[in-house]
């Protein structure tokens, strides 16, 4: 175990005995995170601030169920997603269109998004690995874009300018990430099927 | 072309005739249906690493303007400095004696955050309104407009603090700073608080609420940003330094007297003269309290020991007149370092003699 990990997993302990310090760590590394994924399926900045916020206190009143460092994460996207979820069904979301109908496809396809995300322990630490790494592992421009869209939120039009290309060179590298990011993560669930239908 | 969509789609970025072209393709066999399933799937999964900052990866560059977008769900962040204050002044720090931070209630009761527990705080009906650790305070929820009850933070000299109001703004306080804020914000009409000392506002996104920082004799407004306030009682000025977004600063007693600021500018009012100047300014300079460092620019060494003074807890007495005259540029680390330490490095300049007797500081000039 090198010492990143030793030191969280003294943080965990601190935190299930109520330490309110070591939960500020494991509540700022997850904040964004949990944001990151509700904004996803609930469309607003604001909506999914509250839902990280919600998640996070959930977290710490129920934190003697948590077993291991590894739960803090399973136990907060399965919360995310049970309240995104929920959300849905009671028509909480914000309507991104003007055409109602599309509204209503879009939360339906959310619906079965959601519902296809399992997020037991195991399965989430591995995929986070194997994220971080096929993130890592893309090509700098390629990856520069991702980072620029998918955690900074930023425009194409945004990004062009900044990294002094054309709009299309942006939205192709975009495609490129997701095509990558797509194959890689195929790959992972099509060996966790095999493995479970093996036992 | 269909993937080119997709990929739009995902990103936030298709338009409503674009999304009903996908949604066509989607509904036009399972197969497709299966591969949209999937494509949003990883594209949500990548939330699991972000804390992925482009920091991490050598070949991209960070330009300044960068950092200060990562504030981008904030309305507005803006520094405030407050001056000479009378009539508003909530506290007057010389007769202070708390060395605490306080928190007043509604009520009248008083809260204290010297313990290491993290406790609930509950309104008189019951509910939960926030949540009170060590070094924060992270408010809930909204109240019906009658019902809107005031807090009292105060902050001493040689702490600092922040929290977290109920509409989601975070406020970070600097050393001998008064705070007055709802508890919890109505659900109508201006989300209204009061300054002296100095605060660090990100401002929550709300068009229908006006957030409004009233700092002695100026009332600012938020427009969407994010910016640094100074009001400390003792200076006759009040400082706004804006970040991000827009704020609207005005004279308290006669609104029309009022300027519109943008991003990198400081706007100071002139308590005697009644009037604001703009000037350019590079606002990282002046939010660095924020991340626990203390900058000097061309800084006069009265100034920095005014700072010294608040950030410290301590009383400097200066009988070197070299000093005085004396300016300094650097930045220190809050927390790295101790009075001491601060004023071995700037005898290296300028050579002085000190003692400390207590919270009590004599330079003097050199034998």
């Amino acid at each position: 175990m090198n010492n990143n990990d030793s030191f969280e997993l003294d943080l965990f302990l601190s935190f299930k005995e109520g330490n309110e310090a070591a939960y500020t760590f494991f509540y700022d590394k997850y904040f964004r995170r949990i944001q990151a994924f509700g904004f996803q399926f609930i469309y607003d900045h604001d909506e999914a601030e509250n839902l990280a916020q919600e998640a996070l206190l959930h977290l710490w009143q129920n934190r003697e169920s948590v077993e291991s460092i590894n739960g803090i994460q399973a136990f907060l996207f399965t919360y995310a997603k049970s309240k995104c979820l929920n959300l849905i069904r009671h028509n909480k979301v914000k309507d991104k269109f003007k055409n109602d109908l599309l509204n209503h496809k879009e939360r339906e396809l959310d619906i079965e998004v959601l519902n296809s995300l399992q997020f037991d322990t195991l399965e989430l630490t591995e995929l986070e690995r194997i994220i971080q790494e096929s993130i890592n592992d893309l090509p700098p421009k390629t990856r520069e874009v991702f980072i620029k869209k998918r955690f900074e939120n930023k425009k194409n039009a945004e990004i062009a300018e900044e990294m002094e290309v054309t709009l299309k060179a942006v939205e192709a590298h975009m495609t490129k990430a997701l095509k990558i990011l797509k194959t890689k993560l195929s790959d992972y669930l099509f060996l966790i099927f095999i493995l479970i239908y093996n036992n | 072309m269909t993937s080119e969509i997709l990929d739009k789609y995902l990103s936030n970025e298709a338009s409503e005739q674009e999304v009903q072209a996908l949604f066509e393709w989607i509904e036009a066999s399972a197969e497709n249906k299966n591969q949209f399933i999937a494509a949003k799937k990883a594209w949500v999964l990548t939330s699991l690493s972000t804390d992925l900052s482009i920091d991490t990866v050598s070949v991209i560059q960070m330009k300044p303007k960068n950092r200060i977008r990562q504030y981008l769900q904030y309305a507005a962040v803006f520094l405030v400095f407050l001056g000479l204050g009378t009539s508003i002044l909530l506290f007057n720090s010389k007769s202070e004696n708390s060395k605490e931070i306080v928190l007043e209630l509604g009520d009248g009761r008083l809260e204290y955050f010297s313990g290491k527990n993290q406790t609930a705080l509950l309104n008189d009906k019951g509910d939960l309104v926030a949540k009170k650790f060590p070094n924060e305070i992270i408010y809930f929820g909204k109240a019906p407009d009658q019902e809107v009850i005031y807090n009292t933070l105060k902050v001493p000299y040689g702490k600092r603090f922040r929290l977290k109001l109920s509409d989601g703004t975070v406020v970070s306080l600097n050393s001998g700073t008064t705070f007055r804020y709802p508890e919890q914000f109505g659900i109508n009409g201006n989300r209204n608080v009061y300054l002296t000392g100095e605060a660090f506002f990100e401002v929550a996104k709300d068009k229908t609420h006006p957030f409004i920082v009233h700092a002695n004799q100026t009332d600012i407004e938020v427009l969407g940003t994010k910016f640094n306030v100074s009001a400390y009682p003792e200076n006759p000025t009040v400082n706004s330094t804006l970040i991000e977004g827009s704020i609207r600063m005005s004279e308290n007693a006669n609104p029309s007297n009022a300027i519109l600021l943008e991003p990198n500018q400081m706007a100071t009012w002139l308590n005697n003269s009644k009037k604001m100047i703009i000037k350019e300014v590079d606002p990282t300079f002046y939010a660095a309290w924020t991340k626990g460092e203390l900058a000097f620019n061309d800084t006069p060494f009265s100034t920095i020991a005014k700072i010294i003074q608040r950030t410290y807890d301590v009383e400097i007495i200066n009988e070197n007149s070299d000093l005085a005259k004396q300016n300094f540029t650097g930045t220190i680390k809050i927390s790295d370092s101790s009075v001491e330490n601060i004023l071995d490095l700037l005898k290296r300049d300028t050579p002085f003699n000190y003692s400390i007797e207590q919270k009590t500081i004599t330079i003097t000039n050199p034998r």
